[in-house]
């Protein structure tokens, strides 16, 4: 699959320039171009004067591209200035450190980001914001010509992100070109001079912002027509299979959740990452118990403390990481799909490899996974495939709720739909189907029901075939219309 | 990534099969080698001896498979044989406990030290390297404690005597103990769900989480498990040596590990299998044995039969290092040539 | 700063304790002359322990350590026997021992092989060689080697002063050079290292070298304690440096600790014998001792990790 397809990108010094696209649209690749992290298919890099093929991860630093990641990439266990010291300027091994003047420079650089953080601090102990605005001194200090800026007001405080605009307005009064990328529309239009919107892994344009208009900027996101490739819909929801009531958790930043699910009908979650979606599958799977609120299922109040407990309650959860959580790649089909069904498959303990073999294959057939047999390690299948393993482990435990994290995530486009047909077969067969999902297309068609998250909590209930302006426009907190 | 759909060619099954093979090959040549070159290596007797001398060293690799498989390490079993084997002593000679009755004491308590390594372990969710080191010392260190430093238990009845130095049914004793440990290992392993917990485990310890699998009690029974039959393997240790001291079982626990990691087990957990360990296990204890049949070759101006247990100690060291570097070796050779040829 | 050395202050004041209990219970354990010799006798092992405390802090493991220090003796004393002056026989083993660090660092750096296996193995190579060419025999040393031929107290002096040296000197290059933030940093996240411009794989491969080098020097510093070396003089060396390190605060999952939380460690370790015997207890409670002390410290640090991940 094409992360990027010929897209075109220029900054010029002393611009904010801000790159603007749905999760998966292609930001994260372009910047790993950009960093030298990835190198391009096709295509050519050009800074300043210089012009190239591709980039090292060095050869970029060199070049003065600094990049600050949403998950900041500093050493835990060192102190701030032995951090800032260290990705500076890598000092030769047998230099002596000079801690004093590195010590100063670490209060110099943060003191213009504005920073409330001891130079002596430890890494570890930093809050997530805090680690940020590290990252943003190393970038100040290491005297870029091009930053790039992932998010950095994620998970800013109000105040924090005010220093952070006067930082971003400093690095631009002094020539330096950043990349911002940002889904809060109000910091686009407060920070960026020009606007680039990537769809799909291609740019569909780049603009002045202030040629633009909100409602146009979500326009351009969302773009396409949600195509008919979706199964339809059928039938009636039958009774409430799941409702969640004031469902909070601090430990998730999830916080007051209503929701009910019924039996047959798919609810979309909608959100951005971050916005608490796979936090809540996270609660309800046990894996992060709630801390106050209810969850009923069936009627009746449960808690979950772990996924034992919540898989015998009849929840069934298909996580958004496959390789980590998901499906084991070196063990075969056959073990994978039956990992969560050992009680009841194999009673006794003692492994019944003939149904064992023959569960699989079932599924293998249902579920049309490409391969040579139950026998073939997870890793030998493609993405699509590995994900339809997943979900079989998951129906073989014959739960009342699914809850499909990112579903489609790194599957090609045949697979993909297959598994959009699977889903619906579920809820046609009566299972209540959560499906968390950055897709908006696939949300949308889907979905018997929308709600949007945002911030930890649900902002927006909207129905099945909703417009994708209004679940884009509650994702990002614009106004839209608030049902919930 | 993998290229998919190509189906299971005999090729890839052989390279799962491989390391066993290799192993076999391994164990044939050396009794092949000892057979020419050893005197009377083959003979009823010293194929007895083979096993009577090292039972207890294969018992703690088969127990030292499923720890490894969860992606941990034990180092405590030897010195939980040292402790074990003291405790035996004690019940019976002091408190005047039946042989039989010592013997299931001195199980359970390997069981409760592998229960506070699985406490530490699983619950507590601590490295198991640096815990089982710091049992290592602990458990040592009472058996040392409990023999004032010294003292060591003797004069055990003939009819217990037996289990470490008379034959049943043609075998040694406590060879048929073995068999018994092993078909439970191998049962356990490959034929429950406990093994397949193991190994999901030892591949990805989330995932398994993720999938419902009990980790901490499956980790927790690899361990304790682990105890027990170190406890067991103090109790024929003893019998074999007539004699119930502290420093039982020194260094076993890595010639176990070596048995294990020789019999092809990952060390970061997942892979391996149980016939693999026997193997391991078999490859040491024959080249153990054999070196000291080889009376009459000399070399360095010494009888080969003299050095055997240095000897043997090398090749095992040796042999170990070998069977790890191979395969990334020629990873690495194989993607130099390829890209070579680019 | 109290949080971040909280653990050598702990075992300061355990030590201190122990001091303080000596001193009032049984003041003949600081008479001069004995405390001097057990210090000395310790002075290898603090040695062998600025090794395998870098090892742990890049994320590794030497279990080889005792080997390699066993080995580096005899090599020391063949050489020395072989009536080669000291100078060279301290040459032929710190280059034995590196030359043996670099084999694990070679399989464990470029290989990717785990390093508790690796070093499991050539610990049992080396041994069993050793056994071979050796065959347990004690080995006569020449005169003028013990004590490097000065009086007993200046060769302690020497020893000790050597020892101490050499910790301030790798303390002090931990901190300060930036070789060592380059240790810290790899054993923290190898990944972010080799993008900040490391290379992890020559500075796993360096540390083994330098501790294998570093067994050799521990390992002439024992040899010149006794007229005879002793081709097992490391055994055990190996789980008392790493019980050290670890009760000093080094993180086993790399990337913590510091070269004064493991002296304070050892010192701990050390006096549990001492300690013992002063107060007239039986002295074969020390192995037990030392490892509950090593299981507390484990147990501590899972304890202050948790916090910390509930915090974060």
């Amino acid at each position: 699959m094409r992360a990027l397809k010929g897209v075109s990108f220029d900054l010029a010094a002393g611009e904010v320039h801000a790159l603007l696209g749905e999760n998966g649209a292609g930001k994260s690749t372009l910047i790993k171009v950009i960093t030298g992290a990835h190198s391009p298919d096709e295509g050519t890099l050009k800074v300043g004067d210089e012009t190239l093929r591709s980039l090292t991860p060095a050869h970029a630093r060199a070049l003065g591209i600094a990049c600050i990641y949403q998950q900041p990439a500093l050493f835990p266990d060192l102190t701030v200035a032995e951090n800032i010291g260290l990705r500076l300027k890598k000092p030769k091994p047998f230099s002596v450190v000079k801690r004093g003047s590195q010590r100063q420079m670490a209060i110099d650089l943060l003191k213009r980001v504005g920073a409330e953080i001891s130079p002596d601090a430890e890494v570890r102990e930093l809050s997530m914001p805090e680690q940020q605005l590290v990252e943003i001194a190393c970038a100040l200090g290491s005297g870029a010509k091009i930053v790039i800026m992932d998010e950095p007001t994620a998970s800013l405080t109000q105040k924090e992100q005010h220093l952070l605009f006067g930082v971003v307005k400093d690095l631009r009064a002094s020539g330096v070109g950043v990349v911002y990328i940002s889904h809060r529309l109000e910091e686009i239009f407060a920070l960026a001079d020009r606007v680039t919107v990537l769809r799909d892994g291609e740019s569909v344009g780049t603009h002045a912002v202030k040629d633009l208009t909100e409602s146009a900027m979500i326009k351009l996101m969302v773009g396409r027509e949600v195509a008919t490739l979706y199964p339809p819909a059928e039938g009636e929801p039958g009774e409430t299979v799941l409702s969640l009531k004031g469902l909070s958790c601090a430990e998730g930043g999830v916080q007051g959740i209503n929701l009910e699910v019924r039996a047959g009908e798919i609810v979309g979650m909608a959100g951005l990452v971050g916005a608490g979606r796979t936090e809540l599958a996270r609660i309800l799977f046990g894996i992060t118990p709630a801390d106050s609120g209810e969850i009923l299922l069936g009627g009746k109040a449960v808690k979950m403390h772990s996924p034992r407990e919540a898989i015998a309650q009849g929840i069934a959860y298909v996580p958004e990481d496959r390789r980590r959580h998901g499906v084991i790649l070196e063990m075969p089909i056959a073990h994978n799909i039956t990992m969560a069904v050992h009680p009841r498959l194999f009673p006794g303990t003692w492994l019944r490899k003939k149904s064992e073999t023959s569960l699989a294959e079932d599924f293998i057939r249902d579920l049309g996974i490409k391969t040579y047999g139950p026998e073939a390690p997870g890793g030998s299948l493609s993405g699509g495939n590995q994900q339809k393993v997943s979900v079989s482990r998951w129906l073989a435990t014959k739960p009342k709720l699914l809850i499909l994290d990112e579903p489609t995530q790194g599957v090609d486009v045949g697979a993909k739909s297959e598994i959009h047909r699977i889903i619906r077969g579920l809820a046609k067969e009566g299972l209540a189907v959560l499906m968390i999902s950055s897709d908006l297309p696939e949300v949308l068609g889907m979905s018997d029901r929308i709600a949007v998250m945002r911030g930890g909590t649900i902002t927006a209930v909207l129905p099945g075939g909703a417009d994708a302006h209004d679940v884009m426009a509650a994702a990002l907190g614009q106004s839209g219309r608030e049902v919930a | 990534m993998h290229e998919m759909s190509s189906a299971p060619s005999k090729s890839l099954k052989g390279i799962f099969a491989r390391h066993e093979v290799v192993l076999l090959l391994v164990v044939a040549l050396e009794v092949l080698i000892f057979s020419l070159l050893g005197r009377n290596f083959l003979g009823e007797a010293n194929v007895s001896n083979i096993f009577r001398h090292s039972v207890e060293i294969g018992m703690l690799a088969l127990v030292m498979t499923p720890v490894i498989l969860t992606g941990g390490i034990d180092l405590s079993v030897g010195s939980m044989m040292g402790l074990c084997a003291v405790c035996f002593g004690i019940l019976v000679k002091e408190a005047q406990f039946s042989p039989l009755l010592a013997a299931l004491c001195s199980v359970a308590i390997g069981a409760t030290g592998g229960g506070l390594n699985a406490f530490l372990i699983a619950r507590l969710k601590l490295p198991p390297l640096i815990v089982t080191l710091g049992t290592f010392s602990l458990f040592r260190g009472l058996a040392e404690a409990l023999t004032k430093g010294s003292k060591s238990y003797s004069g055990f009845s003939d009819s217990f005597l037996a289990l470490g130095n008379s034959e049943v049914a043609g075998l040694p004793a406590q060879l048929w103990i073995f068999i018994a440990v092993a078909l439970g290992v191998y049962l356990l392993v490959h034929h429950t769900t406990f093994g397949r917990s193991f190994r999901a485990i030892g591949y990805s310890p989330e995932g398994s989480r993720y999938a419902g699998l009990a980790v901490g009690r499956n980790i927790s029974l690899a361990y304790i498990l682990a105890g027990a039959v170190a406890g067991l393997a103090a109790v024929i240790f003893v019998a074999r040596i007539g004699e119930a001291r502290a420093n039982a079982g020194i260094g076993y626990e890595l010639l176990a590990i070596t048995a294990v990691v020789l019999g092809g087990t990952s060390i970061f957990g997942g892979s391996g299998t149980v016939c693999g360990t026997l193997l391991g296990y078999l490859a040491v204890a024959v080249l153990n044995n054999g070196l000291k049949r080889i009376m009459d070759y000399e070399l360095l101006d010494r009888k080969i039969s003299d050095m055997a247990s240095e000897l043997s100690g090398l090749l095992t060291g040796l042999l170990l290092i070998v069977a790890l570097a191979i395969t990334p070796l020629l990873r690495i050779l194989a993607t130099r040539r390829s890209r070579s040829q680019h | 700063m109290m949080r971040k050395y909280s653990r050598e202050i702990i075992v300061a004041i355990a030590l201190i304790l122990l001091m303080l209990a000596l001193a009032a219970y049984a003041p003949a354990y600081f008479d001069p002359q004995p405390l001097l010799s057990r210090f000395t006798s310790q002075a290898p092992a603090l040695v062998a322990a600025i090794g395998i405390t870098l090892v742990i802090i890049i994320r590794q493991i030497d279990i080889s350590i005792g080997a390699q220090f066993s080995m580096c003796a005899v090599v020391a004393g063949v050489a020395a026997a072989a009536g080669m002056p000291l100078p060279v026989a301290v040459l032929a083993a710190v280059l034995t021992g590196a030359v043996m660090g670099a084999f694990n660092g070679l399989l464990v750096a470029w290989l990717g092989l785990p390093s508790i296996v690796v070093t499991l193995a050539t610990m049992v190579t080396w041994n069993e060689a050793l056994r071979l060419w050796q065959q347990g025999r004690l080995m006569n040393l020449p005169a003028g080697i013990q004590w490097f031929g000065l009086s007993q107290s200046a060769g302690q002096g020497i020893v000790i002063g050597l020892s101490v040296v050499l910790l301030i000197a790798f303390a002090w290059g931990m901190r300060n050079l930036a070789l060592g933030r380059y240790v810290y940093a790899t054993g923290t996240d190898a990944e972010a290292a080799r993008l900040a411009g490391i290379n992890p794989r020559w500075m796993t491969f360096g540390v083994f070298v330098l501790t294998g080098a570093l067994a050799g020097l521990a390992a002439v510093l024992n040899m010149v304690q006794s007229p005879q070396v002793q081709p097992n003089a490391g055994d055990g060396l190996e789980l008392k440096v790493i019980a050290a390190a670890v009760v000093g605060g080094v993180a086993i999952t790399g990337g913590r600790g510091n070269l004064w939380g493991v002296l304070l460690g050892l010192l701990l370790l050390v006096n549990v014998n001492p300690a013992l015997t002063y107060f007239h207890q039986p002295p074969y409670w020390e192995r037990a001792i030392q490892g509950l002390v090593i299981l507390l410290a484990v147990v501590a640090d899972g304890l202050q990790r948790g916090k910390k991940v509930k915090h974060a």
